[in-house]
């Protein structure tokens, strides 16, 4: 079985929120100076993909998108979690593209490698949570597609997947190749490598590719970005006056006013 | 072409530190604060960190180890011991005092027995110099070994023993000779199974309270000629070149310490307000955040400094009592600053200042207190290394 799972840098989502910062000329957020790391559920993925190596063999392939410099440190933890190839595609226009644009590369990148029965994603990323890539990619591979799922089984030919949904929980068969977006469950979180196998991984060769060398054809992108704003939360205190009984008065017809109760 | 000091870490130490801060994120910190209050030894943690590879860091991969040098153990310290001072104690005496002497004085044997062993948790070790009559004075203590056929027997009486509880492998200092002084002194590899040694009292702890500290009381314990680590006589010379790597981890800590009293401290005068605006805004608050940060960069510089030279095989017994010292004495003043900061909620256990706070104060006291520390650097500057 032969899997690529496709991870993505993005700035720490556990920085506390006064390190968010847009960047008005770009309309994206400020990434110099901040902590980047593997998007969470694109973590998910590859924990989902190593453990499918273990039982039934194949190769697993970190590929990522960005500028080279930035991107590297995602593909070599994936080595040292257990990834046998690690593919950059160095592409310093990477954190301006929105899923169309990216797609159209990543996809590219994937037939460059050729023969992926499967090809793993989050199902959304932790910045921007499109939540596009995965179903674009299958548009583009001609493969099958199923998202937000937590566990797989291979088949000949074929994968059966549970799959989160609202109500509870679809068991879906895809025909190979499919390309599957994960989200998070206990199963799936993702290993802590071993320091001996982040040393290890820091000898392995890193591919490293432009979006030219992969053949990616430049795409419109049909989506523009005009604003991103910080929302402005306002709190206001207001202190209830009266005896107990008063207050409980008070307070019940705020709440009716506000229809929270 | 002048080359530059370059203070930048090498690919390889960040991905480590990397390494160390997602392990500390995710194993230790959820942990931390009920690890201290139950004062529980943290079994399942110590498990996981030597899956992780964190117990023998220097340790060549051939004898189980992670191979790393020096300056990647200190960057990793710094960050288990940020989570928890008291998981970190336990991983670093593991490391700097009981796997470092193994492989730098063992024999072939010693270390194919011992290191992989205390590399993948199936032992844990603990060091064994201190008496209730030597402390600071260590090279006077009185525990003896005497040669008995193919065993050494020894008797004593040692204290303040870290991991005392839980450990297999003590390291021990005894007397076997009567040379005064160190060079009487000898250093044994002790299982702790063997008869004739037993934990004595338990002690209760004002910090690092999740690692244990113990007596271990040696009565007519048989030690295989075998383990004896070193030559007899050598004891000192371990002791005190163990001692070095030992303050090393022990500066990390310090540093680990004094930046999360930091970041406690400096994400609490953004949120807490009084007046009307953050607290953050005043300039008395602006001035202690700016003098913790300044002493911790300085602390940090100075530990990797002495890493460096210890990684590069150059003597650094002054650096890295000067890091020692310098990092312990910045923890107890940054902690002691960020309860300041927190007022009467640095008071409480609902904060963690009061913790850190807490664990910092043994960073002054053990590996040498900071009077032990300016007496060792003393003599390097001023010429008497006697």
């Amino acid at each position: 079985m032969n899997t690529v799972v496709c991870l993505k840098q993005v700035v720490d989502p556990e920085l506390p929120a006064w390190d968010f910062a847009i960047d008005p000329a770009t309309k994206r957020q400020v990434r110099t100076g901040k902590p980047l790391v593997i998007s969470t559920y694109d973590e998910n993925a590859l924990e989902l993909a190593l453990q499918l190596k273990e039982k039934v063999g194949g190769k697993v392939t970190a590929l990522t998108l960005g500028p080279a410099g930035e991107v590297k440190d995602a593909v070599r933890l994936a080595l040292a979690m257990g990834a046998d190839e690690a593919v950059v595609i160095d592409d310093a226009e990477a954190p301006l593209r929105l899923g169309p644009d990216k797609a159209a590369v990543l996809a590219a990148a994937i037939r460059r490698l050729g023969a992926a029965d499967l090809v793993l994603t989050g199902c959304e990323s932790a910045d921007w949570v499109e939540r596009s890539v995965a179903p674009l990619l299958a548009e583009m591979l001609g493969a099958a597609c199923v998202t937000f799922i937590t566990a797989l089984e291979t088949g000949a030919g074929t994968v059966t997947v549970r799959r989160t949904a609202e109500e509870g929980v679809h068991v879906v068969q895809a025909r190979l190749p499919a390309v599957l977006s994960v989200t998070s469950d206990e199963a799936i979180r993702p290993r802590l490598p071993k320091v001996k196998d982040i040393m290890g991984a820091m000898r392995k060769p890193v591919q490293q590719w432009t979006p030219a060398d992969v053949g990616a054809e430049a795409v419109l992108p049909p989506v523009e970005v005009r604003e991103v704003s910080v929302p402005q939360r306002t709190t206001r205190c207001e202190f209830l006056e009266g005896d107990p009984a008063q207050q409980a008065q008070a307070l019940v017809e705020r709440l009716q006013a506000l229809k929270l109760i | 072409m002048y080359r530059a000091v370059d203070f930048r870490l090498s690919d390889e130490h960040r991905v480590v530190q990397a390494a160390a801060a997602d392990f500390a994120a995710r194993e230790i910190l959820p942990l931390a604060a009920d690890l201290d209050r139950s004062g529980g030894f943290p079994q399942e943690v110590i498990r996981k960190a030597a899956e992780a590879g964190l117990l023998a860091m220097t340790v060549p991969e051939a004898y189980g180890g992670a191979g790393l040098d020096a300056v990647a153990y200190v960057i990793a310290q710094e960050e288990l011991a940020r989570a928890s001072a008291g998981v970190q104690t336990i991983i670093t005496v593991n490391n700097s005092l009981v796997c470092e002497p193994i492989l730098r004085f063992g024999s072939e044997a010693q270390k194919r027995t011992y290191l992989p062993a205390l590399a993948s948790g199936r032992s844990l070790g603990c060091y064994c110099l201190t008496e209730p009559a030597s402390g600071s004075d260590a090279m006077s203590l009185r525990t003896s070994a005497r040669a008995d056929g193919e065993h050494w027997i020894l008797n004593g009486t040692k204290i303040f023993v870290t991991n005392g509880v839980e450990a297999d492998v003590c390291l021990v200092y005894a007397r076997t000779g009567p040379e005064p002084g160190a060079r009487g002194l000898s250093a044994f590899i002790v299982e702790k199974r063997v008869p004739g040694v037993r934990v004595g009292k338990i002690e209760h702890k004002l910090g690092i309270r999740c690692s244990s500290t113990a007596e271990i009381v040696f009565e007519d314990a048989r030690v295989p000629k075998a383990n004896l680590l070193g030559e007899v006589g050598q004891g000192g010379r371990i002791a005190l070149a163990t001692l070095d790597g030992g303050r090393l981890g022990i500066a990390a800590q310090a540093v680990g310490i004094a930046r999360a009293a930091l970041e406690a401290a400096r994400d609490y005068a953004r949120q807490r307000t009084q007046f009307g605006r953050p607290i953050a805004d005043f300039q008395a608050i602006q001035w202690m955040l700016a003098d913790m940060a300044t002493r911790i960069d300085a602390a940090r510089l100075l530990t990797l400094r002495a890493a460096w030279l210890r990684a590069q095989d150059r003597p650094h017994t002054r650096e890295a009592s000067m890091a020692k010292l310098f990092a312990s004495e910045t923890a107890m003043w940054a902690t002691h600053k960020a309860v300041q900061i927190h007022g009467g909620y640095g008071y409480i256990q609902d904060y963690p200042v009061e913790r850190y706070f807490r664990d910092a104060k043994i960073t002054e006291i053990y590996e040498g207190t900071s009077e032990i520390q300016r007496l060792v650097i003393a003599r390097h500057t001023i010429g008497t290394r006697t």
